[in-house]
């Protein structure tokens, strides 16, 4: 039984079509005229629980109006969506209680008071008991190190610890499904790297995580399917795995040799491969499931003498790149 | 119910950081208590009465609306506005409380620095112009029951036009539009019975009178035992109509918002 069930969801915003200069914007009081820009134009998603899901597009591809119907924020203009059974945007707060929202870009601490009277707010809004409200408390201290967040008021944190302190907000009452958007912006490594094992141990507790970020690092180590969305509409939705497998092939094997080394010889053992560079440094590009990377290097030792090397793996980001360019076309 | 007692609390706690911007929002009402004092000072001062205000009574009206003024301005106003103008609305509605509900509790939370402040200013206008007339115990009951209906009055006033913001951006237009209407209608300026016939008629069926006129009418002694309880029934009717008209224009609102980047 999926958790999230979305299907033809469309969102039409009306946007003033203003011409340019002051002329245009008073003759717009007069006539005024609007184009339907499509937001979200026709999604279809089903998302089970404990599934960590990569919502992933380009700015201004639909993310987060995807994000904000499915938390009950905005009404769609079409389309069915059930959140664990709730219409969100119907039964608001209904949804409001199972679901846990991050808005990188914002923060939902009071600017004004200690990060703990914020915590505590959402503990009575959420009913949690004071018991649970501690443990969750202390595993939050451990996990993301929050504890020492506690009696500052929010406005004097750093962004990095800001985002800790809302991670926990949002995670406070042990939502069912968890929507992030940019969670770990502004976060430096050993943070980033705490905050993704936690996500990944809330999936494995059956949280839903859905990750809207430009971090692929995030989309890799925490989630394991990938919904790629551009100009409203899904262009993809598959397994990374399955992403890697299909599109993220090529490995490149960089070698520099102790002495020049004709690339019409290097050419002729490595038939297939790419071959870049001339001399003594190459960048070798070759297929995965056609090589493996000892054949490449068999081959290049009987080329000459091999000073050093490096191997550079495939990253779903090569991938998710040459889509944003429109060099990739993963839905053919 | 809990929830919101901890959100009122919060906001209570939360205004403190304002302190200044609150003062220096008070100082405008001030200067127009100010004025109207000096005012009403020159024209009633030696003793004339005019439409049955003498200067006291006069002062105690001023007051009472000043006061009234005070409650649900500047620091609420623009923070429900800007809310909804930045986006942060969008916080608010993955919250599971109702959102007008979570509104008014926190506007409650926050009118402890309003009463304090507007307390102390008609302290200090009575210490240096003199004493104003008191109601008896049965005014100052009826007074008291006429000021609770002004807090929610006027934080449904705020609140609906806040919620313009999710029609347009200009929200000081309607600030200032609102200001104007409010300080005619409500008599905290110029008391209703000084304007004209069909402005009073207006006034009569328009709910702002219940906003500050109604309570200082009744410290003056103006209005009295079943009229004054008659005007009470319609500050409380007010508080039920637009608190319910208010989550119709909500259920429409929400329709249209449109938070853009992020």
């Amino acid at each position: 039984m999926p958790i999230i069930e979305a299907s033809g969801l469309t969102k039409t915003f009306r946007r003033p079509d203003k011409r340019e200069g002051l002329g245009g914007s008073i003759a717009h009081l007069f006539t005024r005229r609007f184009t339907d820009h499509v937001a979200v134009d026709h999604v279809d998603l089903t998302v089970e629980p404990g599934e960590a899901v990569a919502y992933v597009g380009p700015n201004g591809a639909g993310k987060s109006t995807t994000v904000k119907l499915l938390t009950g924020i905005l009404v769609p203009s079409s389309g069915e969506v059930r959140v664990a059974g709730v219409v969100p945007h119907r039964e608001r707060t209904a949804n409001a209680r199972q679901i846990g929202v991050l808005f990188g870009q914002r923060t939902q601490l009071w600017w004004d008071l200690p990060v703990r009277e914020s915590l505590a707010l959402l503990r009575d809004l959420y009913d949690v008991t004071d018991a649970d409200y501690r443990a969750r408390l202390a595993e939050f201290d451990h996990i993301l190190g929050i504890g020492e967040l506690l009696p500052v008021v929010a406005r004097k944190l750093s962004l990095g610890q800001r985002m800790r302190a809302d991670l926990a907000a949002a995670l406070l009452h042990r939502p069912r499904v968890v929507y992030l958007d940019e969670p770990t912006i502004g976060l430096d490594i050993a943070v980033k790297d705490r905050v993704r094992a936690f996500l990944r141990e809330l999936c494995a507790d059956g949280t839903t995580l859905m990750l809207t970020t430009h971090d692929l690092g995030d989309i890799e180590d925490v989630c394991q399917r990938i919904v790629i969305i551009d100009e409203g509409r899904i262009i993809f939705d598959g397994s990374i795995a399955q992403v890697k497998d299909s599109f993220a092939r090529q490995r490149q094997l960089h070698v520099d040799f102790t002495q020049t080394v004709p690339r019409a010889k290097l050419a002729e053992l490595l038939p297939g491969a790419e071959i870049e560079g001339d001399a003594r440094a190459f960048t070798i590009g070759f297929d995965r499931f056609t090589h493996t990377a000892a054949e490449v290097m068999t081959a290049l030792l009987a080329a000459g003498e091999v000073a050093d090397f490096r191997l550079d793996e495939p990253a779903i980001e090569d991938v998710i790149r040459r889509v944003y360019a429109g060099d990739l076309d993963l839905a053919a | 119910m809990k929830k919101y007692m901890t959100l009122a609390k919060m906001q209570a706690r939360a205004v403190l950081a304002y302190r200044l911007n609150f003062v220096l929002s008070l100082f405008a009402l001030m200067f127009q208590l100010f004025a109207m004092l000096a005012i009403w000072g020159v024209l009633l001062g030696s003793g004339q009465n005019l439409n049955g205000f003498d200067w006291a009574h006069m002062k105690a009206y001023l007051l009472v609306g000043f006061l009234c003024g005070a409650l649900v301005s500047q620091s609420a106003d623009w923070r429900m506005a800007g809310r909804i103008q930045d986006g942060m609305v969008a916080i608010d509605l993955t919250k599971p409380v109702d959102y007008q509900k979570a509104q008014f509790a926190t506007v409650v939370g926050g009118a402890w620095t309003e009463v304090v402040t507007a307390l102390a200013v008609c302290a200090g206008v009575i210490a240096w112009t003199g004493a104003v007339p008191t109601p008896g115990w049965q005014g100052a009951a009826l007074f008291a029951l006429s000021l609770l209906a002004v807090l929610p009055l006027k934080f449904l006033i705020v609140y609906v036009s806040a919620l313009a913001c999710f029609y347009t951006q200009n929200y000081l237009g309607v600030h200032w539009a609102r200001l104007v209407i409010v300080s005619l209608f409500s008599g905290a300026l110029v008391p209703l019975s000084f304007f004209p016939e069909w402005v009073q008629q207006l006034a009569a069926v328009l709910p702002f009178a219940s906003m500050s006129a109604t309570p200082a009418l009744i410290w003056i002694g103006q209005l009295r035992g079943a009229q004054a309880l008659l005007m009470i029934a319609a500050q409380f009717g007010w508080v039920v109509a637009l608190w319910l008209a208010a989550r119709l224009i909500f259920r429409h609102a929400i329709k249209r918002v449109t938070i853009h980047g992020g």
